[in-house]
C-alpha cells in the first residue's frame, strides 16, 4: 500500500510543476501564430514596420519560450519519478503520444526557433517566413499530441486491460487520437492560446499607446492582435460547449460536479448559475438559478436531462460490487497466467476493474469487503465538487469578459480611434492576467473533475502514485518551488525590462548584424514585392 | 523542364493536402476545423494591418501635408 | 523470428540510436557548458562560444525529450522503474538541465558581470552534472539495481540515492563527462578562431585521452563484476510480466556475448577507435573530421554497454529474477508497430532538417558581430 501522504504531496507536486508549466505553454501557442501573421504581412506588403513587429514581439517570445521548454522538462519526466505505477499500467498507449510528439512537433518547433532568432540575415523572407510559420505549426502541433494523451486520462478509448501483462494496452490508435474528447480539447486548448497571445500582444500595444511610445508599431499590433483575439475567443467558446458535450457522455461525475447537481431532476433542468456546494452534505447551501438554462446548455435541448451526484453514486456503488471479483481473479493470474477459471471471472467482470481498484484502497486484500467500505469507494467516486464547480465558473465567466472586451477592441481599432480611448487602453493592460488564469481554472476543471482517478474509471489517483517516502517527497517539493520561484522572477524581471525598453527603433528595425565571415548574407529584394498601391 | 518539376512537385502536395484533409474531415471534423479555423484568423489579423495601412494613407491624403508616416 | 520479437529487437536498436543521438547532440552542448569558464577567459569569448551553439542547443536538447518519450513509449516498465527508482538523481538531472535553457537566453541579456558570472556557473553545473548522471547511470544498470515488485507491478525501489553514486558509476559517469567535454571542444573548434579556438584544441585532446583511460578501466572493472544471466523464462515475442524468469548472476555473463560473438569486439573497438582518432584530428586542427570520430566514439561506448547487457535493460540486485529484459518491458506489438511507423517517418525528417540548419547557420562566429546582434546570446 502507498502511503496516502505521498500520494496527495505526489499530486500537490505535479499540480503544481504543471500549472506552472501552463503559465508558459499558452502564450507560446497563440503568440507563434500571431508572430506569422506580423511576418506575413511584412512579406506581402515588405514594410519595414511588420519586421520590427515580428522581431520585438520575437524577443519577448523567446523570454517566455525558454521557460516553456525548461519547465516542459519536468513535465516529461514526472510521470516516470512520481507517477510510477500509472506509467506502467497505462505506459503502452500514454507513452505513443508524448514519443509521436517529440518527433513531430517539438523537434520541430525546437529546431527552427534557432534558425527564426538567429536566421534574420542568413534566410531569404520567404525562408524565413516559412521557418516563422513552421515554430507555430510545431509548437501547436506539440500540444496536439499531448492532449491526445490528457485525453485518454479522461475518456480511455482505444484501448483494452490485458489479464497477461496486467496493464492497459492499445487496440485501436486512430480511437485514440480521434477521440471526440481529443479533438476538443485539443481546439479548445490550442485557441486559448490564441486569445492568451493576442491580449498579452493588445495590452502591451495599449500601454505603449497609453505613454505614446512606438505609436505605429502599437496601433497596428493592438489592431492585429483584436481581430485574432475576437475570432479565437469565440473558438474557445464554441470548443468549451463542445467539451461539456463531450464530458456528459463520457465523464458523467465531472460534469455533475462542474454544474454543481447533486440530484438528478426531470428536464427541463435549471442551470446553477452561483451555487455553494457542501462535500459533506452532499447539497447546495444557496443558489441562484436560471430555468430550462442546463438541459439547453448541456444536452442542446429543452427535453434532455443529464445524472446528478447522487445517481452516480448509486451506479458506483454497484460497479465496485462487481470489480471486487475482477482484482482477485487479476491476483490469480499473475502469479498463473494460465488459470483458465480466473480468466474466465476476470473476463466477466472486467469493465469494472477500476471501481474494484478504489475499494481496494479501504480494503487491501478484498477478502472481506464490507458494505461501509462499498460505500465509502462509491462516495470516493465524486470529484471535489465546490472546486471543479467554481474553477468552472471562473474560467467561463473570465472568456465571456474577453469576449466582451475583443468586440470593444475591434470596434475602436477598425474606426482606428483605439489610441483615443485612455479608459480602454488602461483596461486592456489591465486585462493581460485574465487570459492566464483562465487556462489555469481551466486545468483545474479538467483534472480536478477527473477525480478520484488518473484514468477515468480505469485506474484510481490512490495508486497510480510512485511508493516515495515522505521525506524525499517533502524534499523535491520544496526543490520544485525555491527553483521555480527564482525562475518566475527572472522571467518576469527580463519581460518587463524587455518591454520597457520596447522595440529596436533604430532604422526599420532589421539592425543589420554582421554576417559570419565566409558567408555573405542573401540579398535581400529592396522593394517590396507587391507595392501597396499609394493613395 | 524546371517548371515542369514544379508542376508535378506541387500537384503532389495539393493532391496530398486534399487527401490528408478529406480524411481529417471525416475522422476528425474538429481538427480539420482548427486547421481552417487556425488560417482564417491569420489571415484575417493579416488582412486588418493591411487595412490600417490603407485608413492611415487615406486620413493622411484628407488632412493634407501628411504626419510622419509608419514605413 | 516472429513480429513481436522482431519489434522488440527493432526498439531496442532504435533506443540505442536514440540514446547515441542525445550522447552526441545534447553531449557537445552540455560540454560546452562544461569548459565554458576554462576556454572562455573573458566575457566576449564566452559569448562567442554561447553563440557557436545557440542557434541549435534547443533543437539538440530535444533528442533528451525524444530520448525519454521513446523509453515511456516502446519500454514503459523501464520508464515507470528507472525513474522512479532513480527519484533523486533524476530530480538532480531535471533541476540541473532546466537551468540550461535560461543560462542561454538569460544570461547576456545583463550587462552585470556578476549575473553572467552566475549564468556562467549555472551552464557549468548544467553541463557537467546531467552527464556524469547520465553515464552513473548505465554504470548502475551493469551492478543491478535493488528493486522489486508487488503482484500487480507496483515497484519498489530499496536502495539509497548515495549507492547510485559508488565508484563504478563514478567512473563511468566521469567517462561520459570526458566524451562530452571532448565533442564540446571539437564544436567550439569548428565554430570559433583564436584563443578560444586553440585552448579547445588543447581540451580536446586532453579529454580523448582521458576518455580512452576510463573506457579502458571500465572494461577491466567489468571483468570483475558478477553479471546477470537469464535462465528461463518466457523468452522473446512472448507477452509477459517480469514475474515468470528466472535470473542468475554469474562472474563473467557481460562477456559472454562477446565471448559468443566475437564480431562483437569491434563495438568497443570503435569506442577507442573513436577517441584516439578525435584526438588525433584535434591535434591536427581538422575539427571536423574530429567531431564525426567523436560521434563514433559515442556509439562505441554506448553500443558495448548495450552488447554486454543485452537483453537485459535494467537489472534487479535484489531480487534478479524479477530483473527487466527487452522482452518483459516492452510494449504491445501494436503500439510498437505504431511507434516504427512514425520513427521511420519522421527520424530522417528530423536528420534532414537539422542538417540544414547547421547548413545555414554554417561558418565562425566572430567577437564583432556579437556585440552588434541583438538577437545573440
Amino acid at each position: 500500500m502507498i502511503d496516502g501522504t505521498v500520494v496527495e504531496l505526489s499530486r500537490i507536486q505535479f499540480a503544481a510543476t504543471a500549472l506552472y508549466h501552463y503559465l508558459f505553454v499558452p502564450l507560446t501557442l497563440g503568440l507563434s501564430f500571431l508572430l506569422a501573421a506580423m511576418e506575413t504581412v511584412y512579406v506581402t506588403t515588405g514594410k519595414p514596420i511588420y519586421k520590427q513587429m515580428a522581431q520585438f514581439w520575437g524577443k519577448l517570445f523567446m523570454i517566455n519560450f525558454a521557460l516553456g521548454v525548461a519547465t516542459g522538462l519536468t513535465m516529461e519526466f514526472q510521470f516516470g519519478t512520481n507517477w510510477s505505477f500509472y506509467s506502467s499500467f497505462v505506459g503502452d498507449i500514454f507513452g505513443a503520444p508524448l514519443a509521436i510528439e517529440g518527433l513531430m512537433a517539438f523537434f520541430m518547433e525546437s529546431t527552427f526557433v534557432g534558425l527564426m532568432v538567429f536566421g534574420w540575415e542568413r534566410l531569404s523572407r520567404g525562408q524565413h517566413l516559412a521557418v516563422t510559420w513552421l515554430v507555430a505549426l510545431g509548437s501547436n502541433l506539440s500540444a496536439l499530441w499531448i492532449l491526445v494523451a490528457n485525453s485518454f486520462m479522461q475518456d480511455p478509448q482505444g484501448a483494452h486491460f490485458n489479464p497477461v501483462t496486467l496493464r492497459m494496452e492499445l487496440t485501436s490508435f486512430q480511437q485514440l487520437i480521434f477521440s471526440p474528447d481529443a479533438q476538443s480539447k485539443f481546439v479548445h486548448t490550442s485557441i486559448a492560446g490564441y486569445v492568451t497571445g493576442a491580449i498579452f500582444v493588445a495590452g502591451i500595444s495599449a500601454w505603449y499607446l497609453l505613454k505614446g511610445r512606438h505609436v505605429e508599431l502599437a496601433k497596428r499590433s493592438f489592431r492585429m492582435a483584436a481581430l485574432y483575439g475576437v475570432l479565437a475567443t469565440v473558438g474557445v467558446i464554441t470548443l468549451g460547449d463542445a467539451l461539456g458535450f463531450v464530458a456528459a457522455q463520457a465523464q458523467p461525475t465531472k460534469l455533475a460536479a462542474m454544474e454543481g447537481l447533486w440530484k438528478s431532476e426531470p428536464a427541463p433542468m435549471p442551470f446553477n448559475l452561483i451555487a455553494f456546494p457542501d462535500q459533506a452534505l452532499q447539497k447546495n447551501a444557496g443558489t441562484v438559478q436560471v430555468p430550462y438554462l442546463l438541459s439547453l446548455l448541456v444536452t442542446h435541448s429543452l427535453d434532455g436531462t443529464v445524472a446528478g451526484l447522487d445517481t452516480l453514486e448509486r451506479q458506483a456503488a454497484r460497479k465496485v460490487e462487481d470489480g471486487i471479483p475482477a482484482v482477485l481473479a487479476l491476483k490469480t493470474l499473475s502469479t498463473n497466467p494460465h488459470d483458465t477459471a480466473a480468466l474466465a471471472q476476470f473476463k466477466a467482470h472486467q469493465q469494472d476493474l477500476g471501481y474494484g481498484f478504489l475499494v481496494q484502497r479501504y480494503a487491501p486484500d478484498l477478502e472481506h469487503v464490507t458494505p461501509q467500505q462499498v460505500q465509502q469507494a462509491a462516495r470516493d467516486s465524486i470529484p471535489p465538487v465546490a472546486a471543479v464547480f467554481w474553477s468552472f465558473r471562473l474560467m467561463v465567466a473570465f472568456g465571456l469578459l474577453m469576449l466582451a472586451y475583443f468586440v470593444l477592441a475591434v470596434i475602436y481599432t477598425l474606426r482606428n480611434r483605439v489610441q483615443d480611448q485612455r479608459w480602454f487602453l488602461r483596461v486592456a493592460v489591465w486585462m493581460i492576467p485574465i487570459p492566464f488564469l483562465a487556462n489555469e481554472l481551466g486545468w483545474l476543471t479538467a483534472e480536478l473533475g477527473r477525480q478520484p482517478w488518473t484514468v477515468f474509471g480505469v485506474l484510481p489517483t490512490w495508486m497510480s502514485a510512485s511508493t516515495h517516502s515522505v521525506g524525499y517527497m517533502v524534499f523535491s517539493l520544496a526543490g520544485f518551488m525555491l527553483l521555480y520561484s527564482i525562475f518566475i522572477a527572472v522571467e518576469m524581471a527580463l519581460m518587463v525590462r524587455a518591454i520597457r525598453h520596447g522595440p529596436d527603433e533604430s532604422g526599420d528595425g532589421a539592425t543589420p548584424p554582421g554576417p559570419r565571415p565566409g558567408l555573405a548574407p542573401r540579398p535581400v529584394p529592396a522593394a517590396p514585392r507587391h507595392p501597396v498601391p499609394e493613395g | 523542364m524546371k517548371t515542369f518539376l514544379y508542376f508535378v512537385l506541387f500537384m503532389f502536395l495539393a493532391a496530398v493536402v486534399i487527401l490528408l484533409a478529406a480524411m481529417l474531415g471525416d475522422l476528425g471534423a474538429w481538427y480539420f476545423a482548427w486547421l481552417i479555423g487556425t488560417a482564417m484568423i491569420v489571415l484575417v489579423a493579416a488582412a486588418g494591418a493591411a487595412l490600417l495601412d490603407t485608413q492611415e494613407e487615406q486620413a493622411a491624403d484628407r488632412s493634407g501635408p501628411a504626419p510622419p508616416r509608419p514605413s | 523470428m516472429e513480429l513481436f520479437a522482431t519489434l522488440q529487437m527493432t526498439w531496442w536498436l532504435l533506443l540505442g540510436v536514440l540514446l547515441s543521438g542525445l550522447a552526441v547532440m545534447v553531449g557537445m552542448d552540455m560540454g560546452v557548458g562544461t569548459i565554458l569558464r576554462y576556454v572562455g577567459r573573458s566575457d566576449i569569448e564566452r559569448r562567442v562560444a554561447l553563440n557557436v551553439i545557440g542557434p541549435h542547443w534547443d533543437g539538440n536538447q530535444v533528442w533528451f525529450v525524444l530520448g525519454g518519450g521513446a523509453v515511456f513509449a516502446a519500454f514503459p516498465l523501464i520508464y515507470a522503474t528507472a525513474f522512479s527508482g532513480f527519484y533523486v538523481v533524476m530530480l538532480l538531472l531535471l533541476w540541473t538541465m532546466i537551468v540550461r535553457p535560461l543560462g542561454f537566453e538569460y544570461r547576456s541579456k545583463l550587462p552585470s558581470p556578476r549575473w553572467r558570472n552566475a549564468w556562467d556557473w549555472a551552464l557549468f553545473v548544467s553541463g557537467a552534472v546531467p552527464m556524469v548522471v547520465f553515464g552513473a547511470a548505465f554504470g548502475n544498470l551493469f551492478l543491478g539495481v535493488p528493486f522489486h515488485f508487488e503482484w500487480n507491478l507496483t515497484s519498489f525501489y530499496t536502495g539509497s540515492f548515495l549507492a547510485l553514486l559508488n565508484p563504478f558509476a563514478i567512473l563511468c559517469g566521469l567517462l561520459s563527462l570526458s566524451l562530452s567535454a571532448m565533442m564540446g571542444a571539437l564544436t567550439l573548434m569548428n565554430g570559433a578562431e583564436g584563443a578560444l579556438h586553440q585552448r579547445a584544441r588543447g581540451l580536446a585532446q586532453v579529454a580523448a585521452l582521458v576518455g580512452v583511460a576510463l573506457f579502458a578501466t571500465g572494461g577491466l572493472w567489468v571483468h570483475a563484476l558478477p553479471g546477470y544471466q537469464l535462465v528461463s523464462g518466457p523468452g522473446a515475442g512472448v507477452a509477459q510480466t517480469p514475474l515468470q524468469q528466472t535470473v542468475a548472476t554469474i562472474t563473467g555473463a557481460w562477456q559472454s556475448r562477446f565471448v559468443a560473438r566475437p564480431m562483437l569486439w569491434g563495438v568497443p573497438l570503435l569506442g577507442f577507435a573513436g577517441m584516439l582518432g578525435a584526438l588525433l584530428a584535434a591535434r591536427a586542427g581538422r575539427s571536423h573530421l574530429g567531431w564525426w570520430l567523436g560521434a563514433l566514439a559515442w556509439i562505441g561506448v554506448i553500443g558495448t554497454a548495450g552488447v554486454s547487457l543485452f537483453p537485459f535493460l535494467l537489472p534487479s540486485s535484489s531480487d534478479p529474477s524479477v530483473s527487466l529484459t527487452v522482452w518483459n518491458s516492452s510494449s504491445s506489438r501494436l503500439t510498437l508497430l505504431w511507434m516504427l511507423g512514425f520513427a521511420l517517418v519522421f527520424v530522417p525528417l528530423i536528420l534532414w532538417y537539422t542538417s540544414w540548419a547547421f547548413w545555414v547557420m554554417r561558418g565562425k562566429v566572430r567577437a564583432g558581430q556579437i556585440a552588434r546582434d541583438e538577437h545573440a546570446y
